[in-house]
């Protein structure tokens, strides 16, 4: 912590700088550069129920992960890219991060046909471009036309599409916009109608010319990506800083007419580590900052003095796991994938359920993670208040529950406290895991004490991410794999993961037929919970899903690390929810 | 002289060729590529992904992708990003004048350090500032540079004088450009001590060397002997010789100008070229790669030959003709 | 020689300090197993970020005070007055195979489980620290003697023949080895460990990986110099003199011009050695290194490069650090005082 010496030192290094600087050139004022314009509002403007705020504030967030590689949102992959997009270009509808409900967007209000595959949106009338132009269902209708497109391949293309068939998109008038679904589509208005909106009159060029995916990067002038949401690029420097400005066309507004966002610029630093960031966070230099467990503390011991409160948000959406690999068939040489004495012990779910009850998940959270850390046992985390199932089977760390069901299993011990299966093989196989993540490799070193209290033998083997994704995914040739997925959302997303036919469905993936009786049961659970859009059902299929992972086991659920923000104590409105960005209402801050 | 530096730069053609190849191939047998962040994340059908494998031409054997990224190359056009989408020369030209600034400053810092430095070790030999000074030689030798790199960040958020990382502060553009310049100024202390202080100790044990080499010579004697003034020999006769050997090592230097701050980049967050390559490394984005391993390359080269040609420039017994 | 090297070192003080301390580490190193209390995956999951135990005299015995986790949250711990632990020599411990085939089952010192002995604190598995820099400073100490040794037999191979054939075999050496140094150094390691880890899969097998391409990035120059050295010994007249003799060009190499080459490879040598360790830490560093389980002193300071280390002052997981610096230290310290002793001509090299 700075001593007052450092502190008086620090502002006469400084005051000497910027003495220095006023006297030798009139400096130009940050206040003129800050000027806002206020065009009318628009006719369909959305008014928020809160109370009105006062104009001002800067708002700084450091983003250690290192800035966006692209503002064209086909070309995007990573999520600091989206999450640049995401401030920029709105949806037709947006969600309410805190009560996970959809709400209006760019879109007033929508119906769904009794079918429910034919999705009518009206949009708002009067919404302006940043540029000024008006924003129209041209625009809705030329953003799929671009997903769509051969010569654009994205990401998003198949998202839009059921069995490779695309949504229909139809404009109705100017203001309103059909969808057709060739089939009933569950996650429809969350994927769909929460993609951003692409400006037709900026893009439509380059779309005709083919250089679509060129466009909108990094060197582009930030004038040209024009905006519908909060703010606009005021200026980006690659590797160092993102500003925003606020967008004056905005559509959203006070009750007494003042048109949102209040800040005055919204300023992302971009660090290459963790580190950075929290350093600057701690020493009151940004707003806000996502806080690892094992940091917590000492960062909480900086909350007077910079005047910021770090907050619990509970378990995180990262979910880790690992998992056998259940893989019967053969390389092309005709060798197994797995050794088969060894197949027959992942196979069997009693062996899953005893490293499951193995494991010190308790030991791990309290002594790595400081005490913040949540024990999983199913494929959601609590973070996903919408969809957690808290029903499943759980299995404590009970050494001698493990060993009774080994014994079940046909395994037994020589007098040093080797495992042994009922055909005389020692019990010993290889973990794998990726070795860029640090509470990661803890948990792998850990699960392998956990098992050599068992009997079981467990070499690690840390591989560099581009290895490990080709052994679990193209290769096969692996014992046993630990993963950390970050989960959260609409079931829809782990489809690939679920179905039995799925290429990220790790310990037995592409199969053509569910090899067992349970997964031919989660892939009906799956495929009815996309056919429908009664919530109550969906929610009943996943459920029933998470229930057979959890007592099937064939991913060993670990543990997720609880999440923290630390956010300035200067702003109103902090809206903090348990997942996902806490600035998702970043228009309605303003400086207490 | 002229057909010397001709042919060293001739050859430079084929040793270009040899090190694109060696590291095209490297990246290449190195399992995975660009793709596999894709194929991680669990909502990326797979027909995206070998979409993308095409159009990137993944697809392709390995010679194939090798003759026609050379067929770009030799026209000028180090190609294009795969993970920013621009050409690969702007991305480059983006970072590199802030290494440039770092090396720059660096390679001042660790003259200014070390000659003064160096004088007085060697005029002063074996008094107490001679062995502090050989100890914090030996000392700034031995400090892994990451671990000085990590302790500089520690201590400027601790201390909070200095910025703890980046390139400019978040008013810079509201600043007059006085006040920009001094932004960028502070911004580059802390690096360029920790990328310039390992240079500094070995240019200081060397500039000692030389001194006293030069001092212990029969022409200084014989100044001495002839009654020339003390500072007349130790800045004109001494000081002079003793330095001419250090110049070559500025060959050296121009090597390292874009490629030599990598970790010191990375660990203390300065965005340049070396974490703009790091990370292209980490992430196979392979024409960055390849751009940045031919320029490393070429510098590395073209440095060599200014040490040689200043070699002979302040040793007129070297002769390079033959 | 060696012997008069050797005497000539022990008349310098700073040369015999050197060379006592670093004999001195070299020996633990190879005792490990015998001397760390703990095997390097020991955990103790209640004992997370434990700080060195305090150690005292107490009933005529030494012992450890035991301590009491006060705050979880941080890792707060705090003696509990008055309770301590007595320190037992040659204690019994799990049977450990040492050199790989004499089994060992004591220890020489240790206390009794469940209490732990942290001479230097426990990390964030609450594995012993110290236990981890002894087996770890196998790794970091070996590295640069086996590095060396490649460079050294192959810069002497492809530089000893060069020098001594000529012709298309030094032109084709050569351009190899201008090949390998026109490649940034940091970039060309990157990629060949992305390249070749797939064929060192175990974590032990991972040190050989680090060990072979330090050396293949570092045999370059040595060969050259070599080449050149034995370039300038080749038209000596006792060359020639063997040449009449009949004798092969290997006899050459190995009985007349290696002798001559011996200074100088023994001072690059001990100059060298530094470059590996820092490496190896480097590597580890950027997270390309060492692996879990295995341990090295980089592995375990790039697991602290993070700052609740230094705000929770956790100071003890600093030590690695601390070995690293001080080894290179002795190492440099040593050879300039070798190179001084055998030639006083050399400069010193930047």
């Amino acid at each position: 912590m700075p001593s007052l010496r450092l502190t008086v030192l620090n502002s006469l290094f400084r005051g000497v700088a910027i003495t220095l600087a006023a006297l030798l050139i009139p400096a130009c004022s940050p206040r003129q550069k800050l000027k806002r314009e206020f065009p009318p509002l628009p006719k369909d403007v959305d008014i928020i129920t809160k109370p009105p705020g006062r104009y001002g504030g800067i708002y700084i967030n450091v983003d250690p992960g290192g800035g966006p590689n692209t503002f064209n949102y086909l070309v995007a992959e990573d999520a600091t890219s989206m999450g640049a997009i995401g401030t920029v270009l709105e949806g037709l509808v947006r969600r309410n991060s805190l009560t996970e409900e959809i709400i209006p967007g760019l879109a007033k209000s929508w119906e769904v046909s009794p079918d429910n595959k034919t999705y009518t949106f009206h949009l708002r009338e009067g919404v302006k471009w940043s540029d000024g132009a008006p924003f129209s269902a041209d625009d809705v209708v030329f953003t799929f036309a671009c997903i769509y497109d051969e010569r654009f391949p994205n990401r998003h293309a198949s998202d839009y599409s059921i069995d490779g068939k695309p949504f229909k998109v139809e404009k109705m008038d100017n203001l309103t916009v059909r969808f057709i679904t060739p089939d009933i589509y569950a996650p429809f208005l969350e994927m769909v109608g929460g993609g951003p909106i692409l400006p037709k009159h900026a893009l439509q060029k380059f779309a005709d010319n083919g250089t679509l995916m060129k466009a909108w990067n990094i060197g582009t002038h930030p004038r040209e990506i024009v905006s519908t949401g909060m703010f606009r690029i005021a200026s980006f420097k690659p590797g160092e800083r993102l500003v925003y400005e606020p967008n004056p066309h905005y559509w959203r507004a006070d009750n007494t007419g003042q048109r949102l966002p209040y800040l005055d610029l919204y300023i992302t630093k971009f660090v290459r580590d963790q580190n950075a960031s929290l350093a600057a966070f701690a020493t009151g230099q940004s707003d806000s900052e996502g806080i690892t467990p094992d940091n917590v503390e000492w960062v909480r011991r900086g909350e007077k003095a910079h005047n910021y409160t770090v907050h619990e948000r509970g378990p995180s959406t990262v979910c880790n796991f690992l998992w056998f690999n259940q893989n019967p068939e053969k390389d092309k040489s005709g060798k197994p994938f797995v050794e088969p004495y060894k197949l027959k012990w992942f196979q069997d779910v009693r062996f899953r359920q005893a490293v499951s009850h193995g494991i010190n998940r308790e030991g791990i959270i309290k002594g790595v993670l400081f005490g913040r850390g949540t024990p999983l046992w199913g494929p959601e985390t609590p973070a996903n208040t919408k969809w957690f199932n808290p029903d499943l089977q759980k299995y404590p760390y009970s050494p001698e529950k493990a060993r009774e069901l080994l014994k079940l299993a046909g395994f037994r011990w020589n007098e040093a406290g080797e495992l042994f299966d009922s055909a005389e093989n020692r019990v010993s196989f290889t973990l794998n895991t990726n070795q860029e993540n640090p509470i990661r490799q803890h948990m792998a070193t850990v699960f392998k004490e956990n098992m050599k209290d068992l009997g079981i033998e467990v070499k690690l083997q840390l591989l560099d991410f581009g290895t490990f994704v080709k052994k679990i995914g193209e290769s096969y040739d692996y014992e046993c794999g630990m993963l950390g997925l970050t989960g959260g959302g609409d079931p829809v997303g782990g489809m690939s993961v679920y179905l039995s036919s799925g290429r990220m469905h790790e310990w037995y993936p592409n199969q053509k037929k569910p090899a067992t009786a349970w997964e031919a049961r989660i892939d009906e659970l799956m495929m009815k919970q996309l056919k429908t859009l009664n919530l109550a059902e969906r929610k009943k299929y996943w459920f029933e899903v998470q229930r057979i992972m959890s007592e099937q086991l064939p991913f060993i659920y670990l543990i997720t690390p609880n999440s923290y923000e630390g956010v300035k104590n200067r702003w109103e409105n902090v809206e903090i929810p348990k997942s996902g960005g806490i600035t998702w209402n970043l228009d309605e801050y303003y400086l207490k | 002289m002229k057909t010397y530096i001709l042919r060293r730069l001739l050859l430079m053609i084929p040793m270009l060729l040899g090190v694109s190849l060696l590291v095209f191939v490297l990246v290449y047998i190195s399992p995975g590529n660009y793709l596999d962040a894709l194929k991680a994340q669990r909502d990326i059908p797979a027909e995206f992904i070998a979409k993308k494998e095409r159009e990137l031409g993944l697809d392709r054997p390995w010679y194939v992708q090798y003759v026609s990224w050379l067929g770009r190359t030799v026209r000028g056009d180090f190609g294009e990003s795969w993970s920013y989408r621009i050409p690969v020369a702007e991305l480059l030209a983006q970072r590199a004048p802030a290494t440039l600034a770092l090396s720059l400053t660096s390679l001042v810092f660790a003259w200014a350090i070390a000659v003064p430095l160096g004088v007085f070790a060697a005029v002063y030999r074996n008094s107490i500032f001679d062995k502090l000074s050989a100890l914090s030689a030996y000392a700034a030798l031995s400090i892994p540079e990451f671990f000085l790199a990590l302790l500089a960040v520690i201590f400027a958020s601790q201390w909070g004088v200095f910025p703890t990382g980046g390139l400019s502060s978040i008013d810079h553009d509201y600043l007059s450009p006085v006040g920009q310049l001094w932004d960028y100024v502070h911004h580059l202390i802390l690096p360029t001590i920790v990328l310039g202080i390992g240079g500094a100790a070995g240019l200081m044990r060397v500039m000692r060397t030389n001194m006293l080499d030069v001092i212990q010579s029969e022409y200084v004697m014989t100044a001495r002997a002839k009654g020339v003034p003390e500072n007349v020999i130790m800045f004109r006769h001494v000081l002079r010789n003793a330095i001419n050997p250090l110049v070559t090592s500025l060959g050296f230097a121009f090597s390292g100008l874009l490629s030599g701050a990598v970790l010191v980049e990375n660990v203390m967050n300065y965005p340049g070229l070396g974490q703009l390559i790091f990370q292209a490394f980490m992430r196979k984005d392979r024409d960055v790669v390849m751009a940045a391993v031919i320029i490393g390359s070429s510098m590395l080269i073209i440095g060599n030959l200014i040490a040689d040609i200043l070699l002979a420039w302040v040793d007129p017994r070297i002769r390079y003709d033959k | 020689m060696t012997s008069d090297l050797l005497h000539q070192i022990l008349r310098r003080r700073a040369g015999a300090f050197c060379l006592v301390v670093l004999i001195l580490f070299y020996v633990a190193a190879f005792f490990a197993p015998l001397l760390a209390p703990y095997a390097t995956s020991d955990q103790d999951l209640t004992k997370t970020y434990h700080p060195p135990t305090g150690v005292v005299w107490q009933e005529g015995r030494l012992a450890v005070r035991l301590y009491k986790l006060v705050d979880p949250t941080c890792a707060k711990y705090e003696a509990e007055p008055g309770q301590f632990a007595p320190i037992h020599f040659w204690v019994k411990a799990p049977t450990y195979h040492f050199l790989g085939f004499i089994p060992v089952s004591h220890r020489l010192f240790g206390v009794e489980a469940p209490a732990r002995l942290y001479l230097l604190g426990s990390d964030e598995t609450g594995r012993d620290v110290f236990s981890r820099l002894l087996y770890g400073s196998r790794v970091s100490l070996t590295i640069g003697l086996i590095g060396i040794l490649i460079t050294t037999v192959i810069g002497l191979t492809v530089g000893g023949l060069a020098g001594y054939f000529g012709g298309v075999f030094d032109s084709v050496a050569m351009r190899g080895t201008e090949l390998i140094m026109a490649i940034p150094g940091l970039y060309l390691i990157i990629a060949l460990r992305a390249a070749l880890a797939k064929y060192f899969d175990d974590s032990d097998q991972i040190f050989i990986l680090i060990v072979v391409i330090l050396s293949f990035i570092g045999w370059a120059g040595t060969a050259r110099v070599i080449r050149g050295l034995t370039l300038s010994l080749r038209n000596r007249p006792f060359i020639y003199a063997a040449e009449a003799l009949g004798q092969g060009p290997v006899t050459i190499l190995w009985k007349h011009l290696f002798p001559n080459l011996f200074s100088y490879l023994i001072v690059t040598s001990m100059l060298s050695i530094p470059g590996y360790i820092l490496g190896e830490a480097a590597l580890s560093f950027l997270g390309i290194g060492i692996q879990e389980p295995s341990t090295s002193w980089g592995l375990m300071l790039s697991q602290v490069q993070d700052l609740k280390v230094f705000m929770l002052n956790f100071w003890w997981l600093l030590t690695p650090g601390l070995a690293i610096f001080i080894t290179v230290i002795l190492f440099n310290v040593l050879g300039d005082v070798v190179r001084d002793i055998v030639d006083p001509k050399l400069k010193t090299q930047v």
